[in-house]
């Protein structure tokens, strides 16, 4: 099992319910910066006509997760199919997990006085059939949970039939948030920066494969 | 171009968060961090539908010892697509909202302060009782003398059977006339219905003014930003916002506000003067085509004209009118939803629907599509006749005033003293006229006439401080509601059931309805006897028990049976026993749904097999039928289209000229009239208002769940105009309109046209009992002025004027 996420950028609304769902499903503490996921927009004007990408966000669930190496009382941990989360017992909120990911995706809940952030959530997405509740309740659908590993799963399909790209590859993290790219090219080229290095399934999955079994020794069963 | 955000810079940045209440738990919190399985056990999950907005969503109450934890999208439904949005998950605070009007609560000082006490249903039921007697005796049985208005929801028709059938009063006021009566009414008349666009299918549409990505319409929403983008749908959107839903469009053409009939008269120019349009579909289906064809032609309504009145380019123009036919029949004017803007609404409309209908868009997959719908049983009501009760009011405010009067025009006549006869109290249900009807300072001298005030709503809105009386129902989650029937391409029966028992005091309106007539009626019997000369001169003949109980005076009668029982035999009587069974345990139910309904992944359920479908329904011959409809034949749709088919309006064509509208001194074709447009003059700005993903109007203010998300409305403002100002982000401005005045943050920013400013409607609540909405921001309705259209009488909320200032 190696868990990841797809997630059809194309389609979000920026409507939020996948925040609120969020806060919802795993009673998020209350406050606008204490997000589990958020969506980011970037917007301005080009030749004064203006424009907006939204990039729906949450934890990458990085393979080489810089937040677990920092972690100086291991309550950063990979669990079951390599899905990163803090044991908040252990957590003595130093927050040096919050400085190492590139992804800002860690916050302070104050009500468990412990660092919290996305679980994936794997309390019902490893369900059969299940799915994580930013998931269910998009009105357009824009993520799709599911495992690597699984050649046969909706989510190795679709990867299969795309191309794709990851946020901030450069940090090496192997963040496992899989942008799908549009096919028509003119939108695909609207929402990319220059830089960002595009990627198929052929050439990611050696990649993903090899990391997995290197790190896989630390996955909680 | 970067595309890597940083989220914190996007916090600081965007007018849409702040910190709310940093240390409250969510109210599910308590609950969800529990992660053992046997927990899972206790969970009842119950069937719903969510009543945060409109829509009507299936989702299903996940229910642990008599607590709602969460609420879920439920599957079943085609029209909501598996999907719950912002609002819909947090409608838990709206059931457990600390500020929830919980006990009924009588007026104990000035109308407007806010005092109230708390009394029993029997107290309120008596003081109601009292005042309608006196006042129905000084009116001599005058039933229209009391108004009543309700907002849309599963149980406003329960609400509308007791004042308009038993109690008989004919001065109804509901949203449409401040919502979206000009567009259905436009349509109607012109191809024969409003519609549903079939946005899974269509290739191109031109979507002016509406705001899919904000204001969500189901399925709409959800069918097509999964095909915007290079993915189907070529989508052009015209709006003088740059919104979330001209994110995802091909082309993005700011328009200056309430020049829109300018534009799409123009794209008429274009199509027929090249002769562009489908003719073949026209020559069929049209009446008076040479009349229109003469009228745009001679008009002058050339794309250069239209470009200065618009702000759009020509050649801009003339390319939106040639792809649109190129895409035809696959393409759509989009009909929209709020569309009281400005005076020639019903005009633009009108415009609108001819358009599509010229690229044969209508009827068929792709474009416009009427569907089907599923038939419930009758609930048959004895409405009592009632001699002395006076028509409406409002009837000469506009041309064609409905049964749902004009809320502004008869708001006027109240607050004004011009009525025929005296308006002596109203009823309001869910719905809240002090923030959602144009120029608040008179909805307060309206209401500040009335003797008698009442207020059926779940919270202490504005209007509900300035009731007599207030009558706290139960919110959705806590009362099962009448079953309903949607029509649409996949049509569908769904079911609201009582997730858990109702909190306090509170009582769904079925039970307040029941409760209260058989308070009154008793002693209104006895005013109509000592008034209503038909019913006296029928107990001469008959004795009274029989003319009351044949005439139907018994007010109670159609409320005696539970929801549960009423829904029962409305669906029973239809669809037999094993499919009530089958609506019971889903919440949906519609013929062969369990054989159809496939789940394809986590994300995708076909609902129909596609050539079950309900596209093309009307009859394909010279007579009417309504009952008829036709499948999906798996052919081109362009040859379906261009079969000469039966419209559902008076000559069964696409109506291009309205005969019956000349007495009423209404162009019988969509006309510009300048005299009609507001001009901006230097100095000044035009406002318009709008909606956004996360909160619904007014009625979600106090949403402590939704308030994370948007905390107050800002005043969007064009940033290079901001700039000569020196209005900075932020700033706190004054706008003056002729009506009022009001104070809000600027939010200057470039996705806005010049002489334009802009906040979205339903905040800046002045109740104190709402603790978080409390002046959040500004409401549109204290500075838009009360003019109306003269078709309907609905509301031109886009025609006013205003200055700001910097403070
Ligand atoms: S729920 Fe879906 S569409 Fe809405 S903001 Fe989240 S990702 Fe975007
Ligand atoms: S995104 Fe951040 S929190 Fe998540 S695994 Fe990567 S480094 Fe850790
Ligand atoms: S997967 Fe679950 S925890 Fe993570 S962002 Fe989505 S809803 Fe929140
Ligand atoms: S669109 Fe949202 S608020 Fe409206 S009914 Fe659906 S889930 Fe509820």
């Amino acid at each position: 099992m190696n868990y990841a996420m797809a997630l059809d950028y194309q389609n979000c609304i920026n409507c939020k319910a996948c925040e609120v769902a969020c806060k919802e499903e795993n009673g998020v503490q209350l406050g606008a910066d204490k997000q589990r996921i958020w969506v980011g927009v970037v917007e301005g004007t080009i030749f004064g006509k203006p424009f907006a990408n939204l990039y729906p966000s949450q934890c990458n669930h990085c393979i080489d997760a810089p937040c677990v190496s920092v972690c100086p009382t291991n309550a950063s941990h990979f669990a079951e199919g390599g899905i990163v989360k803090v044991d908040p017992h252990k957590c003595i909120l130093c927050k040096g997990c919050m400085e190492a990911c590139p992804y800002d995706a860690r916050f302070v809940d104050d009500t468990m006085v412990a660092v919290d952030k996305c679980t994936f959530c794997d309390h019902r997405s490893l369900e059969a059939g299940g799915t994580t509740a930013c998931q269910a309740t998009c009105p357009t659908k824009v993520r799709l949970f599911g495992d690597l590993d699984d050649e046969n799963s909706d989510l190795v399909k679709l990867l299969k039939t795309k191309r794709f790209f990851f946020q901030k590859e450069y940090t090496n993290t192997l963040p496992k948030l899989f942008y799908i790219l549009p096919d028509d090219e003119a939108y695909a080229k609207q929402s990319v920066s220059h830089d960002t290095i595009i990627h198929t399934w052929d050439d990611i999955k050696p990649l993903y494969e090899e990391a997995k079994n290197r790190r896989s020794k630390e996955w909680k069963k | 171009m970067k595309v890597e955000i940083s989220r914190r810079r996007f916090l600081q940045g965007s007018v849409a968060l702040s910190v709310v209440g940093g240390t409250a738990l969510s109210g599910t919190s308590i609950m969800a961090k529990s992660e053992e399985k046997t927990e899972n056990l206790l969970v009842k999950k119950v069937p719903t539908i969510c009543e945060m907005c409109v829509n009507k969503c299936a989702a299903v109450a996940y229910v642990k010892n008599g607590i709602v934890t969460k609420l879920e999208p439920n599957p079943y439904f085609p029209k909501s697509r598996n999907m719950l949005c912002a609002r819909g998950v947090a409608g838990i605070h709206a059931l457990y909202d600390p500020d929830r009007l919980k006990y009924p609560l009588i007026r104990a000082g000035e109308r407007g302060d806010g005092k109230y006490r708390r009394v029993t249903w029997d107290e309120a039921y008596t003081y109601i009782q009292e005042k309608l007697v006196k006042i129905l005796d000084e009116e001599e049985d005058n039933r229209s003398c009391i108004g009543y208005c309700a907002g849309e929801g599963l149980a406003e028709h329960t609400f509308k059977t007791f004042m308009a059938d038993k109690f008989g009063s004919s001065n109804f006021l509901n949203h449409s006339t401040i919502c979206l009566q000009t567009a259905v009414s436009g349509y109607t008349l012109t191809i024969g219905g409003y519609g549903l666009a079939d946005m899974e299918n269509a290739k191109y549409v031109i979507m002016a003014g509406a705001n899919r990505a904000e204001a969500i319409l189901t399925p709409d929403t959800m069918d097509m930003f999964k095909r915007t983008r290079g993915r189907g749908m070529k989508l052009v959107v015209v709006d003088p916002r740059y919104t979330n839903t001209a994110m995802h469009a091909d082309t993005y053409l700011p328009i200056r506000p309430g020049t829109d009939l300018a534009f799409v008269l123009a794209l008429t120019y274009v199509a027929i003067s090249t002769k562009i349009y489908n003719r073949t579909y026209v020559a069929k289906n049209f009446v008076d085509f040479d009349k229109y064809e003469k009228h745009i032609l001679e008009g002058g309504y050339t794309p250069e004209w239209a470009e200065k009145i618009t702000g759009i380019k020509a050649e801009e123009i003339r390319k939106v009118a040639h792809d649109f036919m190129a895409h035809a029949p696959q393409s759509v004017y989009y009909q929209g939803r709020r569309t009281t803007w400005s005076s020639n609404d019903f005009q633009l409309r009108r415009a609108m629907a001819l358009f599509t209908a010229l690229g044969g868009g209508i009827d068929v997959k792709g474009g416009i599509v009427f569907g089907k719908k599923l038939p419930l049983g009758d609930h048959a009501v004895n409405a009592p006749m009632y001699a002395n009760a006076q028509p409406r009011i409002d009837k000469n405010v506009a041309a064609v005033v409905g049964a749902t009067g004009s809320w502004v025009g008869w708001r006027n006549m109240v607050a004004e003293g011009k009525t025929p006869y005296p308006i002596r109290g109203m009823f309001v249900y869910k719905q809240n006229p002090m923030l959602s009807v144009p120029n608040s300072t008179k909805t307060r001298q309206m209401f500040e006439k009335m003797d008698l005030v009442v207020v059926i709503d779940t919270m202490p809105s504005d209007t509900a401080m300035l009731a007599d009386v207030i009558l706290p129902e139960c919110t959705y989650l806590e009362r099962e509601d009448p079953v309903q029937s949607f029509a649409g391409v996949e049509p569908a029966i769904i079911l609201r059931e009582k997730a858990i028992e109702p909190m306090y005091e509170t009582k769904p309106v079925n039970d307040i309805m029941r409760e209260l007539a058989q308070k009154l009626t008793k002693p209104l019997w006895e005013i109509t006897k000592k008034h209503d000369e038909d019913v006296q001169e029928a107990i001469e003949e008959d004795d009274e028990q029989t003319v009351f109980e044949d005439g139907g005076f018994d007010l109670a009668e159609p409320f005696m049976h539970s929801q549960e029982e009423t829904n029962h035999h409305m669906f029973v009587s239809k669809y037999g026993e094993e499919a009530w069974k089958i609506l019971r345990e889903k919440g949906v139910f519609y013929p062969n749904m369990l054989s159809y309904f496939k789940k394809i992944d986590n994300n995708t359920y076909e609902y129909y097999p596609k050539d079950k479908r309900f596209y093309s329904v009307l009859k394909l011959e010279e007579e009417y039928d309504s009952e008829a409809f036709l499948h999906d034949l798996c052919v081109n749709p362009g040859d379906i289209a261009e079969l000469k088919r039966s419209f559902n309006t008076p000559n069964k064509k696409v109506e291009c000229y309205l005969a019956s509208m000349v007495a009423r001194k209404v162009d019988p074709m969509p006309a510009w009239r300048d005299e009609d447009y507001v001009k901006v003059p230097e100095g000044k700005f035009k406002f318009v208002t709008g909606r956004h993903a996360q909160f619904t109007q007014s009625s979600t203010v106090n949403n402590i769940m939704l308030l994370e998300l948007m905390h107050e409305n800002y005043l969007w403002i064009n940033d290079k105009e901001a700039e000569k100002l020196g209005i900075e982000f932020g700033d706190t401005i004054e706008v003056t309109s002729r009506v009022g005045q009001v104070r809000i943050k600027a939010y200057p920013t470039p996705k806005i046209v010049p002489q334009t400013v802009f906040y979205i409607h339903g905040f800046g609540s002045k109740s104190e009992g709402m603790t978080f909405a409390h002046r959040n921001g500004a409401s549109d309705n204290e500075i838009i002025e009360d003019t109306i259209e003269p078709v309907h009488g609905c509301a031109n909320m886009h025609d006013t004027l205003v200055t700001l200032r910097r403070v």
